[in-house]
């Protein structure tokens, strides 16, 4: 494919609308932008439009072309989550219509919030004990103990992975589609490096935001 | 058609090419050995990485994709396992150093004798070393100063004697670290710059290390810190006796009619198997596949595994465990800057005292909440998802941090490393199944020093503490040790004393599986200086053959 096509997409018109609405309850807008104006819709959307947009490349120049063992478990992974976005949009769809007789896009964000938890309960016993111990464990949804250097996206149901996919498009570099002109980050205090490349040459560096003094507290007295 | 081909004998082959298997071949290279280091993974080079949370810590850029390389796990051997990716280490030149930060303590010299000092722990299979700190110690000394590690000598009041000072003055000071020594002076306690793998200036040829948020977790594009990647593999290569062969997959050692190991059998990225042969064979593939590619050996005279007539390969494995209390601060600590572990840390809780209800105790150090982006971590207690989380991320960013703890988690015999009877990798291997319950003692030292983290935090002036105690061993650490633990006795131990195993005379252990504890500290600097002393001691016993 070529660097100057329209990016690739999944998302049918409705489902497109279903998620971007679901998501902008996840992050909602308030004073400050939410995952709509990221466009965390435009990241998941990409994300599951094959296997073109896994990796951006590290100087922020166009993505890795994966090959062999490595696309075969990306081209998995991603039919995995298409599969899991399909149903599970369909079945938050099939609950509004029993509930409010309406699409979840038409609902007032009081209701969506509403079928939005009750999905998130029913997705999974522990999220259902979870909710009883403490509200929630984790940010990005998955219950699992905090402090997890990993996230295994596999075991997540449609609505973790909804909230996993909302938290990386707010987030993750805009060179993946979403946390447009970096709102995301502005919006969390993150001064971020300019792009890719700038981390990449090395020339990206914190050091303005440690300490005044560079001379260890715990050292102060040795001088 | 599998394509068998033998290539030329060498004097060592070095399984693994991470932390411990670059030490070594460093050694054995600069003392003369032709040496072929046989690595499962790539061969990356800093072009390679780049400042992307999402593709290094959520798409297995770095880490290992568990549809590839999964691992299972399970609580008690009657449980079912589960596909898990327990105790994740990048599987490419490097290995672990590829991403880490690198925390570089010492071991003390209790470390070394625990049993002796606490008397032993019933449910545990705790022994002392058969090595002692002071024979490692000139071991640490070398590796300080070829790596290049920045601290400060003598700030850590419970550090063994030691040689010298760090080749580099410390780390300059985060405001995560300056809370962190404000908290522990409040309290009476020690506090010091944590030893760290980067260079604070420049140093042997090398310039100081980029001081990036995207760190951790992250691999380093400026080729500026101190990874076994950019130092020790660059000195191996240099002394034109090394060939690393990435991407070539060794899955068994075969034997020869003597019982010694006669050559290693490896796929390579085209799928064509070699079988390369040596006169000294050096695992190094970390405590968990080092045992797993024991147990796939398997021959007439050891049909349970490679050197596992004792039943004790892959067995008292110990994983440690990270967890910490976390806090906010009504001033900006930017725990993100540095990528979150530009550190400080203390040893208050280290050593082991009697007057507590457990045994041993473990190092305690300031960190980041995210790594750098909260996309991935969280805390007990706040919610994901709504506007109240997005209020928390919003107050949290740039306004908390964390002070961590690492588990000195206790050996025990039951606690293994075996192979799943039903899960098989990409190559069609059977997987390494963890087998894993905390001993109480591990959950009591846990909450004590989580504890402890909180009470710094609250010294410090943080508010909102929030306590996330370990209830149980996830190898959130990404340490490993202990699967075939060095002893004097051959009915107790897999290696003895040189990391030399007891029934096979040419074959050695240099990463973490050797040692008998875990201990409460970061692991690869010990691992290295262990590395360093078995290599040499390989170099020794090959000049009397």
């Amino acid at each position: 494919m070529s660097e100057t096509s329209a990016p690739a997409t999944f998302f049918d018109e409705h489902q497109r609308a279903t998620v971007e609405a679901a998501m902008a309850r996840i992050i909602p807008t308030d004073d400050t932008p939410g995952a709509r104006e990221a466009g965390t819709v435009d990241f998941v959307d990409r994300y599951l439009s094959g296997i073109g947009y896994i990796y951006a490349r590290p100087d922020g120049n166009g993505f890795e072309r994966l090959e062999g063992r490595q696309a075969d478990a990306w081209q998995q992974r991603v039919d995995l989550a298409r599969s899991k976005y399909v149903a599970g949009i369909e079945e938050l769809e099939r609950l509004c219509h029993e509930e409010y007789r309406s699409n979840f896009v038409s609902l007032e964000e009081s209701q969506q919030d509403a079928m939005l938890r009750r999905i998130e309960r029913a997705g999974s016993p522990e999220a259902e004990r979870a909710w009883k111990d403490t509200p929630a464990i984790a940010y990005g949804g998955p219950v699992e103990p905090a402090l997890q250097q990993t996230n295994a996206e596999a075991d997540l149901d449609f609505f973790n992975l909804l909230v996993t996919h909302t938290r990386q498009g707010f987030l993750s570099d805009p060179v993946y589609g979403g946390n447009r002109d970096q709102v995301g980050w502005q919006v969390i205090g993150f001064p971020g490096p300019a792009n890719l490349a700038e981390v990449h040459s090395g020339r990206y560096s914190t050091l303005d935001y440690f300490a005044e003094n560079h001379t260890h507290h715990s050292l102060e007295g040795n001088r | 058609m599998t394509i068998h081909r033998s290539p030329d004998r060498v004097d060592a082959v070095v399984i693994g090419a991470g932390a411990s298997g670059a030490a070594a071949a460093k050694v054995l290279t600069e003392n003369g050995l032709r040496v072929v280091a046989l690595e499962k993974g790539p061969w990356r080079t800093k072009e390679s990485f780049g400042g992307d949370e999402l593709a290094n810590v959520n798409r297995y850029n770095l880490w290992p994709d568990p549809i590839l390389n999964p691992r299972t796990s399970r609580t008690s051997a009657d449980a079912e396992a589960e596909v898990d990716l327990f105790c994740p280490v990048p599987q490419m030149v490097g290995g672990g150093t590829v991403h880490w930060q690198g925390w570089l303590p010492r071991f003390t010299p209790n470390d070394f004798r625990l049993a002796s000092i606490a008397g032993g722990l019933p449910g545990t299979s705790l022994v002392d070393w058969p090595i002692s700190y002071a024979e490692l110690e000139p071991y640490y000394d070398r590796v300080e100063w070829a790596f290049g590690v920045s601290g400060q000598a003598g700030a850590n009041r419970y550090e063994g004697p030691r040689t010298r000072g760090y080749p580099c003055p410390p780390m300059p000071q985060s405001r995560y670290a300056q809370k962190f020594h404000e908290g522990c002076e409040k309290l009476g306690w020690n506090s010091f710059p944590t030893p760290q793998a980067a260079l604070s200036r420049p140093f042997n040829g090398r310039p100081a290390t980029v001081v990036s948020a995207f760190a951790q977790q992250h691999g380093d594009p400026s080729g500026t810190r101190s990874s076994a990647l950019n130092v020790f593999i660059p000195d191996a290569v240099a002394t034109g006796r090394y060939e690393l062969r990435p991407e070539s997959y060794v899955r068994e050692l075969v034997l020869d009619e003597r019982g010694r190991i006669k050559a290693a059998v490896y796929e390579d990225a085209d799928g064509v198997v070699h079988r390369q042969e040596a006169d000294v064979f050096l695992l190094a593939c970390g405590a968990v596949e080092t045992a797993r590619l024991m147990l796939m050996s398997t021959s007439g005279r050891f049909p349970n595994g490679l050197a596992n007539s004792n039943d004790l390969v892959g067995r008292n494995v110990t994983f440690h465990e990270y967890s910490a209390s976390v806090a906010t601060f009504d001033d900006p600590i930017h725990a993100w800057a540095g990528g979150g572990y530009v550190s400080a840390s203390s040893f208050e809780f280290y050593e082991h005292d009697a007057n507590r209800d457990f045994v041993s105790g473990g190092h305690i150090a300031a960190a980041g909440v995210g790594i750098p982006l909260p996309i991935n971590w969280g805390l007990p207690g706040k919610p994901t998802w709504g506007a109240e989380a997005k209020k928390v991320d919003r107050e949290y960013f740039n306004h908390s941090m964390a002070v961590a703890m690492v588990l000195h988690d206790m050996p025990q015999h039951e606690n293994r490393v075996d192979l799943d009877d039903t899960v098989r990798d990409a190559w069609g291997l059977p997987v390494a199944r963890i087998t894993l319950t905390p001993h109480e003692n591990d959950l009591a030292q846990g909450r004590f020093l989580v504890d402890r983290c909180g009470e710094i935090l609250e010294a410090a002036g943080g508010n909102d503490i929030t306590k996330v105690y370990a209830d149980r061993v996830t190898g959130n650490c990404s340490h490993q040790h202990g699967t075939a633990r060095m002893g004097e006795d051959p009915e107790s131990s897999v290696t003895d004393r040189n990391c030399r195993v007891h029934e096979v005379a040419n074959l050695y252990v240099v990463d973490g599986s050797p040692f008998p504890t875990a201990t409460g500290a970061n692991p690869t600097l010990t691992i290295m200086a262990n590395a360093w002393r078995v290599a040499e001691l390989v170099v020794a016993a090959g000049a009397r053959r």
